[in-house]
């Protein structure tokens, strides 16, 4: 599995987050600071716990599922500095939309080449609104 | 108009260069067709039942004539010569290839054009009055206010995959003629009464196969947080609209599930965290996009006026065009004309590249080089002098674009219905050419006065059939193509949905229906009362009595 981790191509990297959210708050056994989450999660919940976790891979069961870029964007808003890593139906065709709203790794759908991939970061390099990549709107610069 | 700066014109050409490697890598097999499906529609790109269709972005209907140039240049190098207007005030091309949709974006691209969000999932293009800024009757003009959402909407990243597609209409006027009721988000300017001007927001309105009247979300929104607001509806709905369903996955629908006191909590919610924050407008760039919209250099009014009354007089059709076609202007001595994509040999919208090319040079010519869109599928001339008109319709009536007809009957609304949309139950062009033919009489026509047709060929409402005065639903039974009719609707300040009639009926009584329709109007009136007062007043009864009653032409 290729990741691309804060604009780099990761070779050492932690393994998929394995633990769900609701798992993770519903039972005090389970420690980890990795967690696994999607849109159908608490997410109030989520932010609330944010802070006691250095890796939230959100999940896109399919790539049609936008709930992930608010749920990013939120998370850092709220000033999370952890990982936010984009698992599932991840490809290069989003990724420079997630990275915009606040994932900084990416673990790319098997048919993905992690290079070409790379590329597509940054491949409009001008924006009309700001988001979490602290990049103000037009009116701003 | 709004011109690109560098920043503009970068984001386009980038966006041209990406969705060519997206084509080029979809062609090699490496792009899953589902996925490209939705890359291709956020670039405007619908494969229908002939061809690919795609959907070029006209922002708030307005249109340099240099634009519509290469739009008519399009349509002869890519397409088969014409194009289509639709009812989001965009142009569609029926007929391109899939290969060369990247140099026809390329091609738009070279006069700041682009087919960016105008299909998918995604906020789509803002509409608005087609007769903004120059209109009598304007409160305040919507085009910077348009312009705005436009720049922040454009490949936003945290809204291009939402449950279903977005889509935002401004009204700025005593009359609303941008369908702001019937849209996701309907944005009213209006002065409160402390006399500051701000905006009404409406959300959840809406057609297709549940259709909604939008509600009040927020009576005053102080313009400066319009794009913080936005946001805010947004997110809410990003994250909470329903995304098992298809045709569930409106922003109305989520709206009457939670209630719109509810909703307008969760927004309000939501706004806290992005108020007066980086959304919120400084008063520079309100002034900045603002200067792009200024008046044109009007002439004073002794010179921009003629001897209208000689001329009507010698020209009795050109009296009939300027009484049905052109409106009041703000300004004196200046007319708004309508030109009308309603004649009897095209669909309604058709329009080809000569008369494209026309058009263009009587913009040129006559108002400025400017011209807009409609979502009643016409063409507008915002700028005339007076003493142009009669030159100005000379030339019309050459390009076949003069036919006196706005507001009328045959100044219908047509989705492409059977003839090109994969999705259609029902024809509906051929629709349009039995009206046509049967109602020929213009004087019948006026002495109907104002009557607003829309016809759909199916339930997804294209064609805007539940808010028309007479509404055309297209439906499919037993393998045959039979029509529903609707009456009473509206999308204008008394918006209203249109109820059924009664039974479908057979596609070769359409025209004897609605004769029959309009035989108990004429009936019925009282003195200077429109068909859609007549309707509201004496209801059903005497419509479906005089439709069903004595006849059994039912299609079952
Ligand atoms: C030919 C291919 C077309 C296809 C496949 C198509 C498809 C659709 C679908 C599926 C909907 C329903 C969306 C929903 O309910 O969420 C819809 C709505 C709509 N379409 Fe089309 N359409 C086509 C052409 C057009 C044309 C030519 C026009 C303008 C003349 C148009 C204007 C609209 C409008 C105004 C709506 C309004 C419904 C709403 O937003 O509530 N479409 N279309
Ligand atoms: S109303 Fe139906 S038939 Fe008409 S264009 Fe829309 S989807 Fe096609």
């Amino acid at each position: 599995m290729a990741l691309i981790k804060d604009q780099q191509l990761s070779l050492s990297h932690a393994a998929t987050p394995h633990i769900r959210f609701a798992d993770w708050l519903d039972d005090d056994l389970v420690i980890s600071d990795a967690v696994l989450t999607n849109g159908a999660d608490d997410l109030a919940c989520l932010l609330a716990n944010a802070n006691k976790l250095s890796v939230i891979a959100i999940e896109f069961e399919t790539f049609a599922d936008g709930r992930g870029f608010s749920m990013a964007r939120m998370l850092r808003r709220d000033g999370y500095q952890g990982e936010i890593r984009a698992v599932g139906d991840v490809a290069m065709d989003r990724i420079e939309f997630m990275h915009r709203v606040g994932f900084n790794a990416f673990e790319l759908r098997e048919d993905q080449d992690a290079l070409q991939a790379l590329a597509k970061l940054g491949e409009v390099s001008v924006h009309f609104q700001p988001s979490a990549d602290g990049k103000g709107p037009a009116y701003m610069r | 108009m709004y011109a690109y700066n560098q920043f503009d014109q970068t984001l386009v050409d980038q966006r041209v260069d990406q969705y060519r490697d997206q084509t080029r890598r979809y062609l090699a097999g490496e792009i899953p067709e589902a996925e490209f499906r939705v890359l291709r529609l956020m670039n405007g790109l619908y494969i229908q039942r002939l061809a690919p269709m795609l959907r070029v972005a006209i922002p708030y209907g307005l249109m340099k004539s240099d634009q519509l140039r290469t739009l008519a240049q399009i349509s002869r190098t890519y397409d088969k010569g014409y194009g289509h207007f639709t009812t989001r005030q965009n142009m569609q091309f029926n007929w391109p290839t899939l290969e060369s949709v990247p140099d026809i974006l390329a091609d738009l691209a070279k006069v700041q054009m682009h087919a960016i969000q105008t299909s998918g999932a995604c906020i789509r293009n803002t509409t608005t009055d087609p007769f903004a800024g120059v209109s009598a009757d304007e409160i305040e003009d919507t085009r910077p206010w348009c312009e705005m959402i436009r720049q922040w909407s454009t490949l936003h990243p945290e809204f291009a995959y939402l449950p279903r597609k977005f889509k935002i209409a401004v009204s700025g006027s005593s009359s609303d003629r941008a369908a702001s009721q019937v849209h996701d988000i309907g944005l009213h300017l209006y002065h409160n009464e402390q006399g500051e001007m701000g905006f009404e927001v409406l959300v959840g309105g809406g057609l297709g196969r549940t259709p909604v009247i939008g509600k009040t979300v927020r009576k005053f929104l102080e313009p400066q947080e319009l794009l913080s607001y936005l946001d805010a509806v947004l997110r809410v709905y990003n994250l909470n609209g329903r995304r098992d369903n298809k045709y569930k996955a409106r922003i109305k629908i989520l709206v009457n599930a939670v209630g719109i006191d509810a909703f307008a909590e969760m927004v309000e919610a939501e706004w806290q965290f992005t108020k007066g924050k980086d959304l919120r407008l400084p008063t520079a760039e309100i002034e900045r996009v603002k200067g792009f919209f200024k008046p044109p250099n009007y002439l004073s009014v002794e010179n921009a006026q003629s001897s209208l009354k000689a001329e009507m007089a010698a020209h009795p059709q050109f009296a009939k065009w300027y009484k049905q076609n052109t409106r009041d202007h703000k300004q004196p001595g200046y007319r708004i004309v309508v030109v009308a994509l309603k004649n009897q040999l095209q669909a309604p919208g058709d329009v080809s590249h000569q008369q494209m090319d026309g058009i263009a040079s009587l913009a040129d010519q006559f108002s400025f080089a400017e011209l807009r869109s409609t979502h009643d599928q016409n063409l507008v001339l915002a700028d005339v002098a007076q003493r142009d008109l009669l030159s100005l319709w000379l030339k019309l009536t050459d390009l076949g674009m003069a036919r006196a007809n706005i507001g009328t009957l045959t100044d219908m609304i047509n989705c492409p219905g059977l003839d090109f949309c994969s999705l259609a139950n029902a024809e509906t062009l051929i629709l349009s050419r039995q009206i046509n033919e049967t109602f020929d009489d213009m004087d019948y026509q006026y002495e109907l006065g104002e009557i607003q047709l829309k016809i759909s060929g199916c339930i997804n409402a294209c064609g805007h059939h539940h808010v028309g005065h007479i509404g055309i639903l297209g439906v499919e039974k037993g393998g045959k193509q039979v029509y529903q009719f609707t009456l009473g609707g509206s999308a204008s300040n008394d918006a209203s949905l249109g109820k059924t009639l009664g039974r479908s009926i057979d596609q070769d009584q359409v025209v004897v229906v609605i004769g029959q329709i309009l035989d108990v109007y004429v009936q019925q009136r009282k003195t200077d009362e429109t068909f859609l007062q007549t309707v509201r007043r004496i209801g059903f009864a005497p419509f479906k009595e005089r439709v069903y009653g004595t006849h059994q032409r039912s299609a079952a």
